[in-house]
């Protein structure tokens, strides 16, 4: 039986190569590029090991920004059949942003909707509970491993105690975690041909009033000595050394 | 001020509740059994029997919110936690500040602290939110003598059925309050590894821990010894991180550790940038040598 799957994406800013401006001790973001976010692949993935099996349609959208569709031709490269680009993203907003997405994927035809349980920049954890609610969808989430089968969508997940295994009759709401699956690097002819692939891209005209001021966002301090040695014998004498102290 | 407390796990609720005390009246919604819980000072404790089903518990707890008086919210950032507070946030339409670590009360508001850009920035804002998220290490754990009443309420089922439980090995180690942790990552390339590691753990009375890859997805040691955003936060005297790369997840976790060494083979390594003292090179001569000198 075919599945239809919107696969919910996110591009980030490339976290490593995020700079501090030493005299107002911010991170600098501007002109870092923006990557595909690790679990949105995680996403991708899952979505694909599921249409690889029982067939379907995969329908990626990102909410972010011009930039978006590096990301979402990658999507593509890993086997998304069409894309949606929506415009407007400009701070982490749970809510926001599971509004923007709901709205879309109200307009779309799907069995699961998949996305990551946490991105790699924001972390929140938040939109998968939102989207569900906006779409008034059950929620399985952190799922490490996904079955489907009749229309029934099977999800173990792992919490910090147990491994909980529940199901429950499509539509759904899916949130992965990295440990889901291992993301496969597409071959080099899919990536040439999603090169050439089209994007719909839309602006966002959702709108919510946000209560909460930034007051400060700046690196965390830190005042590591950051003693490196190259003569490992050297190091390692040191080093125990300041073991020693330690163990006092 | 009266807060709504939910958490899954034991040692997140005795944190938030030491944070709390002399802070205002509260009461615990919980899944853990744990007879320790009630020398925190709650007003009760409220424990949630049946099936952990994320939307039953979101359901109650909205209920429990509107009849219960209560000014504010603050849920674990566990599995469930997180879950169970988007699905609060979605109902109740309150927004949320996720994954907080530190909230100071105003008249009228709240200063909170998180991490923002994967860890390269914290966020302290001011805002009017009710319901917050709280990583694990919000305070340290301080019991007092009180002794809270305990009461349950049987979680609602929902629509998504649960058709197993099992639990995972118990906790074995109470990484906290390690003096000296000695962490080890992906760089370890194999299980048989840690043999050759755990010389310098004794040696040291030491800890053994890990990055998450190593925990979670090889399961080359258990998940409670995951140091990091996602796992325990740490602050030894000493931390060893052995081939591990210090992506800022994993730091996020050890920042407040008073000495940091690290060893790795690539010299352009970002544990480097965290590390007070710094090896380049293969972990597996160097454990050794260190071990030799101590
Ligand atoms: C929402 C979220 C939460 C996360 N939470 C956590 C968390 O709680 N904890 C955590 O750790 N990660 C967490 N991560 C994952 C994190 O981003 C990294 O993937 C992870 O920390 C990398 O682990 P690592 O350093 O062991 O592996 P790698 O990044 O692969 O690094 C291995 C290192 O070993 C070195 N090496 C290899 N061989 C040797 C040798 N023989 N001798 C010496 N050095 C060697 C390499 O140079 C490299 O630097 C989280 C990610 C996300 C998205």
């Amino acid at each position: 039986m075919p599945y239809d799957i919107v696969v919910l994406i996110k591009q980030i800013p490339d976290l490593e190569l995020i700079k501090v401006n030493q005299s107002t001790e911010e991170p600098i973001t501007d002109g870092v590029p923006f990557k595909f976010e690790n679990l949105s692949k995680n996403s991708v993935e899952a979505a694909v090991r599921i249409k690889e099996k029982n067939g379907g349609k995969i329908t990626a959208v990102l909410f972010g920004n011009e930039k978006g569709t590096q990301v979402m031709k990658e999507a593509y490269a890993m086997g998304v059949d069409e894309g949606i680009l929506i415009t407007g993203y400009s701070e982490n907003n749970p809510v926001l942003t599971a509004k923007v997405l709901a709205q879309k994927i109200k307009q779309l035809h799907y069995d699961l909707v998949i996305l990551g349980n946490q991105s790699a920049d924001s972390m929140s954890g938040m939109v998968a509970g939102l989207v569900a609610t906006e779409l008034n969808l059950p929620l399985l989430s952190n799922a490490v491993s996904i079955e489907v089968a009749d229309k029934i969508v099977k999800v173990s997940t792992a919490t910090e105690k147990d491994v909980i295994k529940s199901e429950t009759t499509m539509p759904a709401v899916i949130s992965v975690t990295q440990e889901t699956n291992e993301p496969r690097f597409p071959p080099v002819l899919q990536i040439i041909k999603a090169g050439k692939k089209s994007i719909s891209t839309e602006q966002s005209t959702v709108k919510i009033e946000n209560t909460s001021k930034i007051i400060s966002k700046k690196a965390p301090k830190s005042e590591r000595k950051r003693l490196i040695f190259e003569d490992v014998d050297k190091g390692a004498q040191e080093v125990a050394k300041v073991l020693k102290e330690a163990m006092k | 001020m009266k807060f709504l407390i939910f958490s899954d796990i034991e040692d997140s609720a005795k944190q938030v509740m030491s944070f709390l005390k002399g802070k205002g009246d509260f009461v615990l919604y919980t899944t853990e059994k744990g007879e320790s819980l009630t020398k925190y000072g709650a007003q009760k404790i409220v424990l949630l029997t049946g099936k952990p089903e994320v939307k039953g518990i979101s359901s109650l707890l909205s209920d429990e919110f509107s009849s219960g008086g209560y000014d504010l919210v603050m849920i674990a950032s566990t599995v469930l936690g997180r879950d169970v507070a988007s699905l609060f946030s979605g109902q109740k339409s309150i927004e949320v500040i996720p994954e907080i670590f530190d909230i100071k009360f105003n008249s009228g508001t709240v200063t909170t602290k998180r991490y923002g850009l994967g860890g390269k920035a914290v966020i302290e804002e001011e805002s009017k939110s009710k319901l917050f998220t709280f990583l694990s290490g919000l305070s340290d754990d301080v019991p007092g003598d009180g002794s809270s009443p305990i009461e349950t309420k049987n979680i609602p089922e929902g629509v998504v059925k649960i058709l197993a439980i099992e639990q995972k090995k118990a906790k074995e180690v109470n990484l906290e309050k390690a003096n000296i942790i000695v962490a080890v990552g992906r760089g370890l390339g194999k299980i048989e590894g840690i043999q050759q590691i755990e010389p310098l753990v004794k040696a040291v009375r030491g800890e053994l821990a890990g990055s998450r890859p190593v925990c979670l997805d090889y399961h080359w040691l258990s998940e409670d010894r995951q140091v990091g955003y996602s796992g325990r936060t740490v602050k030894p005297k000493a931390y060893v991180a052995l081939g591990i790369s210090g992506q800022i997840q994993h730091i996020a976790g050890m920042r407040g550790s008073k000495v940091v060494v690290a060893v790795n083979k690539d010299k352009n390594a970002p544990i480097f940038q965290e590390a007070d003292y710094g090896i380049v090179g293969d972990l597996y001569q160097i454990v050794p040598k260190i071990v030799s000198y101590l």
